[in-house]
């Protein structure tokens, strides 16, 4: 069984099913993480807990995205899919350089060492996801 | 918390995604023997998630780590469901990988409970 796309291929189809999957659970994790920290201790270190909240955001609209849902979904995708892969570079970077910038870990720190490296890997398979199943002419 | 019975969930959720694994490479679509596995692996949170309410009360756990804790019991008991819902819409090896993602989150979330409850 290939899942090789044609003209216009789904997103959310075949082996997109599954990069969703892990869209979602990061969505989960994040929004859950990112709620617990600005319920319970917002104040201790704000720029960290923002940005975690802003990662929180970005997974659930690259989920959506992908899993196509609204308007124009592969917009969507790709906007938060290279937000995401613009943020893990500059927070993995900023977090190499200076720890103090990010006093509480976040999922974009250390390149998401702390998470498998899968924040790293993700957005790259993300955009080539994209790009395999991009719309064609003819 | 007894340490055996998050440990058992752990390895029960593991070995589901292994069985995944396998149904995957060999292009298999998700049966009732999978079905089955997943619901004891669901019954097993769900004793965990019944267990650490009773004992909570016990032991020196409060604030962010309180609600931490039973956040990743919740989703223990939503990821299989979820992933079941999601990966049956479509008969393809990438819907089969879908369980696989949640086995393998699964297991996540039950090394972080055990990471949280005070030994």
């Amino acid at each position: 069984m290939s899942d090789r796309p044609t003209r216009s291929a789904s997103t959310r189809s075949g082996l997109g099913r599954a990069l969703i999957a892990v869209y979602g659970v990061f969505a989960l994790a994040a929004t859950a993480r990112s709620l617990v920290q600005l319920g319970t201790k917002a104040s201790e270190a704000p720029l960290a807990y923002a940005l975690s909240a802003v990662a929180a955001l970005v997974y659930v609209a690259a989920t959506l995205g992908l899993a196509e849902v609204g308007p124009s979904p592969r917009r969507l995708a790709w906007a938060a899919v290279g937000f995401e892969l613009v943020g893990v570079l500059t927070v993995g970077t900023l977090t190499l350089l200076d720890p103090e910038y990010f006093p509480d870990a976040t999922v974009w720190s250390d390149y998401g060492a702390g998470y498998g490296w899968l924040p790293l890997v993700l957005p790259f398979v993300g955009l080539a996801w994209l790009w395999r199943t991009r719309p064609q002419n003819a | 918390m007894d340490g055996s019975l998050p440990l058992v969930l752990l390895v029960g959720s593991l070995l589901f995604a292994a069985v995944v694994a396998v149904y995957v490479v060999l292009d298999r679509t998700p049966d009732w023997g999978l079905l089955g596995f997943a619901a004891v692996i669901e019954a097993a949170t769900l004793v965990t998630l019944v267990v650490a309410a009773v004992q909570v009360g016990g032991v020196d756990l409060h604030g962010g780590a309180l609600v931490t804790l039973f956040g990743y019991l919740v989703a223990g008991l939503v990821l299989l469901p979820a992933g079941f819902v999601w990966s049956l819409a479509e008969q393809s090896r990438g819907a089969t990988a879908v369980l696989l993602v949640a086995g393998l989150a699964q297991a996540f979330v039950v090394v972080r409970v055990m990471q949280v409850w005070p030994s």
